[in-house]
């Protein structure tokens, strides 16, 4: 018997072994360094070099060098922008000034954050169930719509105001919710194509709403929706005068949180969920309705991606307009691959939203400091998410010993019959 | 299969199968209803339509229809009571097979009683009459795209395997198609980039999936996402710097000598790009390929049962491999046709066709037939969505944008339990 049942592994063969988070680590690795070749096949300058390394003795040092300084400071200029600026933060501990310019790229990673690990566990919570909830977009997006409605068109104290508008997005992603949910459960429709028509179809609803008399701003001919009541908006956390955005609803965050913990793990209804997930016909076995948990699940994961959409509106702009949560920059969509990071478990999912957040708000310093498009970090993300999907290939490739086979539960296959 | 599997499906068959028929059958009797009721009697007594038939370039038509005038009113109610008439025996008889024919049928006739209203004479429109033709040819190429990527699923799906990235594919081949073809202005040399780009991501998709078993669906939606966001990089990083990569250069119009100068028809059918006449031929190929020959077999038995596939000497993985990376060089192609039609590449500009493809598979069960008239109605509807708006239509354009979206899903939820997936449909196969 002894000899059958293996030893307990050293802590480096642990290490080194599969773990989810040695593959989780190996795919950022991979991640950045696709985003460093992207980076090199599409800068002029360094694919002059590079055609140029036999035109002298100096030509492949040269293009190294201008490849090493472009990707450099590319994912320097990342770095700076969403975390710290090192000799920011120095200046700002040796003179104790200038801290609102040292901690604002630490403030906008958690403002980009915020309403990510809403949607994100959202996402992740469907997820879990087997459900693939593609359209967390459009739930942000009629979620904050409908919170924008709310916050701008009716009027009362912050102490009822903040939370009804909170409460209005959730129904707005609700509503947008239910309906693939609703249709998933009674008619077997696949709920990847039905959410994903249902993003085109908010986008051509928000385009409608703020070009439309009651909700469009006043006075405006744009497509530009009216702005919140101050007692709507969910405020900076350090005071409007501090210049960081970073804003109450971190706590929104902290909270979903701590719901989709007790969820998940603690409540019987959770328990359905991730049974559903795991094996539908044992759950259907044991007597769990398999049409209400589908349902109530997409309620859920609507109502969290309306909540995003509506915190995202409160604690930012204040208003929606024509471009609101649209293309790569779409908060939803950014969801679904922090969700798959995270392994759709709600503290998984807040480190990858961070990460993520991180990787967005860098870009948008990086195309400002180096002229490289932002879409990198998207770029980057899909990349890192393609490789978590299929630990098996980043094992193969950074030979790691196999311990079990870790993937991405999920029942997301077929269209259904 | 997921949440609702096959043993459930097969318990509870048929009282599913015949309330699903009646439910499609009241929202057909809803559409007839709604086209007596507002468009026919939503129009003045003495409004009429009228409709020409002549292309609008007629230097190389030698022919001219006459055009057509009706009145509004009584054609739109006649045509709400065939279709009124079409969803009671549907209701009642509950027919086994040709429910989706008569749907698209009914949706059709809903779409042309449409037009008849928006383009009745004392009514809003600026122009006094519809251009028949010119809506056909209009929507053709929408159609067109929506074929391409209808095909390149049948391809994927026969063998098992779910390509949701033919709307990655589409920006893939749209995007290189743009820049070669604004360089060296040859779409053959396009059309061939189109090929290699679906191809590749066909076979990314097909090594991911097969080979490490990763959920299929997953990675085609996140090779749409890094498809689309380093589209949108490149747009940045080359188009824009340096604009003649992407002039917007347009396909010509290659017409059939003769047979372009059948009225209605050889404008329509005849006189298009190569990449209409290359849709033709691949239609004809797949389906004959699929359902004729040795090949075919194959395909069909590992997407129905691979292990008895297997069993009989057949290599599942290889099949697949080979009709993911075919499929996705049909959806890259499509992705060229769609930009040599609409010019310019722009981000996001194919904007769900690829997802609208695959509520065509299915629409179509999964045949290239079947897909071909599912993308003729899809196209009809997304060319009218986009130009009703010139008839002064009393509906907000972003209204009128929604209908091609909630039409697939309409079709989708009202489709799925009667058409049947192939079984093997989105598994992942394990050789042991």
């Amino acid at each position: 018997m002894s000899e059958t049942s293996p030893a307990r592994p050293s802590l480096w063969v642990r290490y080194t072994s599969s773990s989810p988070l040695v593959v989780t680590f190996f795919a950022l690795v991979l991640g950045l360094a696709f985003g460093a070749l992207v980076i090199v096949t599409t800068t002029p300058a360094v694919l002059d070099a590079w055609r140029a390394i036999f035109h002298g003795w100096n030509g492949l040092p040269h293009a190294l060098n201008l490849t090493f300084n472009n990707v450099g400071a590319a994912y320097r200029s990342m770095f700076t922008g969403s975390v710290v600026d090192p000799q920011g933060l120095w200046h700002s501990i040796t003179t104790g000034n200038g801290w609102t310019n040292t901690l604002t790229p630490i403030s906008e990673t958690l403002t980009y954050a915020t309403p990510l690990v809403i949607a994100s566990i959202g996402v992740g919570i469907a997820f879990q169930t087997g459900l693939f909830n593609i359209g967390a977009n459009g739930q942000a997006v009629t979620g904050g719509i409908a919170g924008a409605v709310v916050g701008s068109m009716l009027h009362m104290p912050e102490i009822v105001h903040l939370p009804l508008t909170l409460l209005a997005g959730i129904a707005g992603g609700m509503i947008c919710g239910a309906v693939p949910g609703v249709l998933k459960a009674y008619t077997g429709a696949h709920e990847v194509i039905v959410t994903l028509m249902f993003n085109y179809v908010t986008y051509a609803f928000l385009l409608f709403m703020v070009l439309s008399t009651p909700f469009q701003q006043p006075g405006q001919q744009n497509d530009i929706g009216r702005t919140m009541d101050h007692s709507a908006q969910l405020a900076p956390l350090f005071g409007t005068s501090s210049g960081l955005r970073v804003s109450y609803g971190v706590f929104v965050a902290a909270a979903v949180v701590v719901f989709a913990w007790w969820l998940l793990n603690r409540s019987s209804l959770g328990f359905d969920f991730r049974v559903t997930g795991a094996n539908p016909s044992a759950a259907r076995a044991s007597g769990i309705n398999a049409r209400s948990v589908i349902v109530v699940v997409f309620l859920i994961s609507g109502g969290l991606a309306g909540l995003a959409g509506v915190v995202q509106v409160a604690s930012t702009t204040h208003y929606v307009d024509g471009g609101f949560l649209i293309g790569n920059a779409g908060i939803g969509f950014t969801a679904i691959t922090v969700a798959l990071l995270g392994r759709n478990r709600p503290m998984g999912i807040v480190w990858s939203a961070l990460l993520f957040a991180a990787l967005g708000v860098g870009g948008r310093n990086m195309q400002a400091t180096t002229g490289i498009p932002l879409d990198l970090a998207t770029v980057i993300q899909s990349a890192i998410v393609l490789m978590v999907a299929t630990p098996v290939l980043v094992k193969e490739i950074f030979r790691l010993r196999s311990a079990e086979t870790t993937t991405v539960q999920l029942a997301t296959t077929g269209w259904g019959s | 299969m997921s949440l609702v599997d096959a043993t459930a499906a097969t318990r509870v068959a048929i009282p599913v199968k015949n309330r699903r028929t009646r439910v499609i059958a009241v929202i057909m009797g809803l559409f007839g209803v709604f086209t007596v009721f507002v468009f026919g009697f939503g129009s003045t007594s003495g409004a009429h339509s009228s409709f020409t038939f002549n292309p609008i370039n007629l230097a190389n038509a030698p022919w001219r229809v006459g055009s057509l005038t009706v009145v509004t009113r009584w054609t739109d109610v006649v045509l709400g009571v065939v279709m009124v008439a079409l969803a009671t025996e549907m209701f009642l008889r509950r027919p086994r097979r040709g429910v989706m024919a008569r749907f698209g049928f009914v949706a059709v006739l809903f779409l042309l009683g449409l037009l008849f209203w928006a383009a009745r004479t004392p009514g809003p429109s600026p122009t006094s009459s519809v251009n028949i033709t010119a809506i056909l040819v209009g929507s053709s190429a929408a159609a067109m795209v929506l074929i391409f990527g209808s095909l390149s699923g049948v391809m994927c799906e026969r063998s098992g395997v779910v390509n949701i990235a033919i709307e990655g594919q589409f920006i893939g081949g749209a995007f290189l198609g743009s820049m070669i073809a604004s360089t060296t202005h040859d779409f053959f040399f396009a059309a061939l980039g189109g090929l290699f780009v679906g191809g590749l991501i066909g076979l990314v998709l097909a090594f991911l999936s097969l080979r490490y078993r990763s959920d299929q669906i997953i990675v085609g939606v996140v090779l749409v996402t890094m498809l689309s966001s380093l589209s949108s990089y490149l747009n940045l990083q080359v188009f824009t710097p340096f604009p003649n990569f992407n002039t917007g250069i347009l396909a010509p119009n290659l017409p059939i000598p003769l047979l372009s100068k059948i009225p209605i028809l050889g404008p329509v059918f005849f006189n298009q790009s190569g990449f209409f006449y290359v849709m033709i031929v691949l239609v004809a190929v797949v389906s004959f390929a699929l359902f004729k020959t040795r090949y075919g077999l194959h395909v069909r038995a590992v997407g129905e049962h691979p292990r008895a596939a297997a069993t009989v000497g057949i290599s599942v993985i290889r099949v697949r491999y080979i009709n993911v990376v075919l499929g996705g060089a049909i959806a890259g192609l499509g992705g060229v046709a769609f930009m040599a039609t609409q010019g310019q590449f722009q981000v996001g500009y194919t904007s769900g066709y690829g997802y609208i493809a695959l509520a065509a598979l299915i629409f179509g069960r999964w045949r290239p037939s079947g897909a071909v008239v599912a993308s003729i109605i899809f196209g009809l509807s997304v060319y009218l969505s986009y130009n009703l708006v010139t008839y002064n239509v009393p509906i907000s354009l972003y209204i009128l944008q929604m209908f091609p979206y909630l039409i697939t899903i309409a079709v989708v939820a009202g489709l799925i339990g009667r058409v049947r997936a192939p079984a093997a449909d989105g598994q992942p196969y394990l050789r042991d």
